[in-house]
Parts: C-alpha cells; sequence; structure tokens
C-alpha cells in the first residue's frame, strides 16, 4: 500500500468522520444532551436517500433533501417524547431512551425498507479523478467539500451570531436563559432537530460508499464518540480537527497494521482519553 | 404477611411457575430462556437499582460466560461444573479490571465507557480467530451436572428448564441476600446520599467496584446456561439486543423490587415467543416499551399501577417525581417547560 493512496482515503474518511459527528457535536455541545440513536438515524436517513432514488425516482440532490426531512421530522419526535427528561437534564435516562429509539428505528427499516443490503449508486460516484497516483470519485470529493463549508457555517453561525449566543446561554444555565425571555424549549428542539438534519446529510453523502444495511449505523456512533470526546465537548473546530485525525488514523491503521482492528484500536484511545480525562468529559450541571 | 406465611406463598408460587410450562406444553424453550434472561437481567438490576450507575457493559459479562462455557466444552472437552465456574471467573475478572478502570467515572462518563467496552469485546469477538471469529463456535455438548450416582443432563429444552429454573431461585435468594446484607445496605446509601456514606467511613468507590464486580456473575451463569441452551455461541450475542432487554427488564416493571426483572423479562421474551410480530415489530415493541418506561411512565408498571389504584395519594406526594431519574436521584428543582 502506497502512503500517499492511504493519506488521500484518509482525508476522504476524515471529512466523512467529522460530518457524521457534527450533529453530536452540536447536541452535546449547546444542549447537554446525547443521542444513542444517533448511528440509527444515520441508517435510516441512508435508506431514505436510496429509496428516493431507486423507488421514487428522484434526482440525487432532492434525495439528500428528503433524507434531510426525515432526520428533522425524527429529532424533533424524539425531543417531544424526551422533554420532560431534558428538563431534568436527566442524561442517563436520555441515554436508555435513545438507545430504545434506536431499536426501535432498527424494527422500523427493517419493516419498511427490508432486510436485504441496497446500494445507492449516485451520478457522482461515476466520476472519477486522478490525484497523485490514485483514484478519488466526485462522490469523495463532494464529502469534503460540504464536510468544510457545513463546518465554516456553522462555526460562523454558532461562534459569532445571535443564535450562538441564545444557544451558549441554554447550554450554560437553561433556568437562566428561561429568565432572560429565551424559549429553552424551542432551542432544545431546534438543537434536536439539527442533530437529525445534520446526520441524515452525512447519510446521504456517505452511505454510497457502503452498502445500505438495517445493521449499520452501530460503527457511525462509535466513530461520533471518539470525534466529539477527543475534539473536545461540543467544539465545532476541535471536531473537525478529531475527525479528519480519526479519519487518517483508521486509513493508515487500517492500511499497514490490521483493517479488522482499526475501530478498535480508535476505540482503544477514547477509553483511555475518557479514563485520564474524565473532568474534560464533565459536563456541568449533570454530572455535579 | 408474616414472613413464614410469605415464605410459603413464594414456595407455592415457585412450585406452580415450574409445573406451569409442562400443563401448558411446548413451551419449556420459553420458559428456559425467560428464567436464563431475567438472571442476566438481575446482574444488571443492582447496579442500576441498588448503585444507581447504568451499566452498558453487562452484555459483556453474559458473553463472556458464554464465550467461555462454547470455547472450554468444545476446544478441551470441559463439562458443566468446570465451564460453570470458568464463566464465573471471566465475569468477574472482566468486571474487576473494568471497574478499576472506571473506578473514577461516574454516571453518563460511566455508561459511555462501559459501552466503549462492549463495542471494542463485539469487535474483538468478531475478529479474533481464537475466540471463533464471526462464525463462533458451534457444537457445544449436552450440559451434564451429574454428580456421582446423581444424573443430571439436559438434552433438549425440557430437561433444561430445571437448571434453568433452579439457576433463577439460587440468583433470586441471592439478590434478596444482597440487598439485606451490609454491602447492599453501603451500596444504597452510597447511590442516595455518597457524603453520608463517606462520613460515615464508607469509601464509595470501594462499594461501586465490589458491587460491579459481584453483579457479573449473575450476569455470567445466565450466559452459561444459554451457550447449553442454543449449543452455539457468537458474536450476535454482543448485539443491542441483548442490551435492550436486559435494560428494558430492569426498567420496566419498576425499581428495586425483588420480581420486577423477571416479570419484565418474561413480558419481553413472553411477547416474543407467544404473541410475534416477526422480528422487525418486535424490535419497534422492544424499543418502544423501553421508551415508554422511562419517558412516559417514570417508575416503570408498578407506579402507573399504583397511579391507577391510589390517584389520590400519588398526586398528594407527587410520586411520579421521586422515580424519574435511573441514576442519582434528582434532587434538582426542575425547570417547567
Amino acid at each position: 500500500m502506497n502512503l500517499v493512496q492511504q493519506l488521500i482515503n484518509g482525508i476522504v474518511l476524515g471529512h466523512a468522520y467529522a460530518l457524521i459527528a457534527i450533529g453530536w457535536t452540536v447536541l452535546l455541545g449547546v444542549a447537554r444532551l446525547v443521542n444513542f440513536g444517533h448511528g440509527q438515524i444515520y441508517m435510516l436517513a441512508a435508506f431514505v436517500t436510496w429509496w428516493s432514488v431507486a423507488a421514487l425516482g428522484l434526482p440525487y440532490p432532492v434525495a439528500i433533501g428528503v433524507a434531510v426531512v426525515a432526520g428533522i421530522v425524527i429529532g424533533l419526535i424524539m425531543q417531544a417524547a424526551m422533554l420532560r427528561l431534558t428538563f431534568a437534564q436527566d442524561l442517563v435516562s436520555i441515554m436508555i431512551v435513545t438507545l430504545g429509539f434506536g431499536h426501535m428505528m432498527r424494527g422500523i427499516a427493517g419493516l419498511v425498507f427490508g432486510g436485504n443490503p441496497q446500494v445507492l449508486e449516485t451520478p457522482l460516484s461515476w466520476v472519477e479523478f486522478e490525484i497523485a497516483g490514485s483514484w478519488v470519485t466526485a462522490q469523495d470529493v463532494a464529502i469534503v467539500v460540504v464536510a468544510i463549508l457545513f463546518f465554516l457555517l456553522l462555526h460562523l453561525v454558532l461562534e459569532r451570531g445571535s443564535l450562538g449566543r441564545t444557544a451558549r446561554m441554554v447550554a450554560e444555565d437553561p433556568k437562566l436563559a428561561q429568565l432572560a425571555g429565551i424559549d429553552v424549549r424551542r432551542v432544545y428542539f431546534a438543537v434536536f432537530a439539527f442533530e437529525g438534519a445534520a446526520v441524515a446529510l452525512a447519510a446521504a453523502l456517505v452511505a454510497p460508499r457502503t452498502p445500505i444495511l438495517t445493521n449499520i449505523g452501530f460503527e457511525e456512533v462509535i466513530i461520533t464518540f471518539v470525534v466529539v470526546v477527543l475534539g473536545g465537548i461540543g467544539s465545532v473546530a476541535g471536531s473537525y480537527l478529531a475527525g479528519l485525525g480519526l479519519g487518517i488514523f483508521t486509513a493508515l491503521f487500517g492500511g499497514f497494521v490490521s483493517p479488522a482492528y482499526a475501530t478498535t484500536a480508535a476505540f482503544l484511545v477514547l477509553i483511555v482519553v475518557l479514563v485520564l480525562r474524565p473532568s474534560g468529559l464533565a459536563m456541568g450541571r449533570a454530572s455535579r | 404477611m408474616s414472613t413464614p406465611l410469605r415464605t410459603l406463598a413464594f414456595a407455592v408460587a415457585a412450585v406452580l411457575v415450574f409445573l406451569l410450562p409442562g400443563w401448558i406444553g411446548g413451551v419449556h424453550g420459553a420458559f428456559a430462556v425467560i428464567a436464563i434472561m431475567a438472571v442476566a437481567a438481575y446482574g444488571l438490576d443492582i447496579v442500576v437499582s441498588d448503585l444507581g450507575e447504568v451499566s452498558l457493559a453487562h452484555t459483556v459479562f453474559f458473553a463472556a460466560g458464554a464465550y467461555a462455557t462454547g470455547l472450554l466444552s468444545t476446544r478441551l472437552g470441559a463439562g458443566s461444573w468446570v465451564t460453570f465456574a470458568a464463566a464465573l471467573a471471566s465475569g468477574a475478572l472482566i468486571a474487576l479490571v473494568l471497574g478499576l478502570v472506571t473506578l473514577k467515572l461516574r454516571e453518563f462518563v460511566f455508561s459511555l465507557v462501559t459501552y466503549a467496552a462492549t463495542v471494542v469485546a463485539a469487535s474483538i469477538a468478531h475478529n479474533w480467530s481464537l475466540l471463533g471469529g464471526s462464525d463462533g463456535v458451534s457444537g457445544i455438548p449436552t450440559l451434564d451436572l451429574s454428580v456421582g450416582p446423581l444424573h443430571l443432563t439436559a438434552r433438549n429444552d425440557v430437561e433444561l428448564w430445571p437448571v434453568a429454573f433452579a439457576l433463577l431461585l439460587v440468583t433470586l435468594y441471592a439478590i434478596r441476600q444482597f440487598r439485606l446484607s451490609r454491602l447492599g445496605a453501603m451500596a444504597m446509601m452510597v447511590h442516595l446520599n455518597p457524603r453520608l456514606a463517606t462520613m460515615s467511613g464508607i469509601e464509595p468507590r470501594r462499594v461501586r467496584l465490589a458491587v460491579f464486580v459481584l453483579s457479573a456473575p449473575f450476569s455470567a451463569a445466565a450466559g452459561w446456561l444459554y451457550a447449553y441452551q442454543r449449543a452455539y455461541i457468537g458474536p450476535d450475542l454482543f448485539e443491542t439486543y441483548f442490551l435492550v432487554l436486559m435494560l428494558t427488564a430492569v426498567v420496566l416493571v419498576g425499581r428495586r423490587r425483588l420480581l420486577a426483572p423477571l416479570i419484565g423479562t418474561a413480558l419481553i421474551v413472553g411477547q416474543e415467543r407467544f404473541l410475534s410480530f416477526g422480528g422487525d415489530v418486535n424490535a419497534i415493541i422492544l424499543g418502544g416499551a423501553l421508551v415508554t418506561a422511562l419517558a412516559i411512565l417514570p417508575g416503570g408498571l408498578d407506579a402507573l399501577l399504583h397511579r391507577l389504584v391510589e390517584p389520590r395519594r400519588a398526586s398528594q406526594t407527587g410520586a411520579s417525581n421521586s422515580e424519574a431519574s435511573v441514576g442519582t436521584p434528582n434532587t434538582k428543582p426542575m425547570v417547567q417547560p
């Protein structure tokens, strides 16, 4: 295996990881919430994209839109069910409830889309470029470009705009934010809708790289943990760098050591970080 | 009810439950699986209900018990008592390592690390050929617990059911004794008021570690019997199904009720076996039950029943909030939406 090839592969993979994780980053950073059904939203959105293209015959960009709408709807439903737990900041219960939602989504996907693996073919995956001796599809380039634009936009919105200020205030102290006249409920709904939309967008772009099955999503949620924790909870720029770093690490480890254990190695890093620096994850009031 | 009367009632109920599958006929397999999965859930139950932490690693202990059994019995020809001891030891050992690693962690971070451990274990089981890789290990021999002249084998589910039932009874007794024991009392104190516990000379980290290590052999013992029941082990033991099943069984009926995880498991596995709508709908029902039990009916079915029976008292004491939290009891005032 050639190093440049693995590096390019890693850069594409890294942008895919960062894109998959961004919903969780904002969810945790802005609302101090978690979603263990993240991977299953990815899976459902991948199926919705495939179904829109294959069954409805919609053009790929429209199918992405359909998937994003589906992601938003799922996010809103989940938040509606968990509103009481959210206000109580009962993170552990939220974690288990989202695991339950993930299990439900797998059942729903199996029921609606069947158990057969599907392949999503997009017009972009047919176009190939040669960069430094290795082949990259236009789909890969699209992942990188969309990820960079998305992160830049988010960085600007959260760091500069009034929206970011509101969100940070809710994250710091929901009660104070409420007193200051912020509709905390709306912020929570908006953040969960964003989480659904972001992971759906990631699915629509990244899923064409692999077969779509009802049991995918497990790996995606793992990657997301690693990116969010290594990037520093809730840090948009940190997530981008962590995603990129993890992508390159996975590609190099997979290429030169063992492809089977690449994710495991990444996850062991996560455990070590969490155990050595639990304070990095100390989530304000939630952990007291 | 007085204690002897309670014991008698329990004994009568136990005998009736034991004879039940024989009367219905053809359901020994389902009953055995209910007993096995209930035992696995009890391991998780003392961590969730008594210690107040949510472990997502109990599927690892369950799988460790099954793997120890499958590997030792097929590769080394070990007997069922040896595999039983090995299953308990491997569960406890993994719990000890994981418990030491997570000694300082609590609540959400603890859960996240235990989940990470489950994922790592699943990935190792999938990829390591020594453990059978993704194919797993099949051809596990018949359960044989014969001692001396006593002949005790389980060639089919009818013969396995008494063993599963005995394991369940032992587990119920052990859980009851744990809750009456000093360790059980200390666990509750650490759970409800860590500061007071520390002031009373209790070392919270030691209590947490002890309860965590103690909980693992229950789930591992369940894995031991499950391996014999299926005659096959594989990485599917790490599937979220088992995790969601155990969590739902623990929270569905109510917290810190001796029979709650058993009733929860019976409801879930009973639905899957006798009222099945196919795997996909069953998954929706199971996931939905977990969501409902925590988000919509805090305190589980037990609290719902209480609210229905005694609506006035429940509304006066605000009982609905007291059991809302899985982890540490929620003492913070809630912000009303």
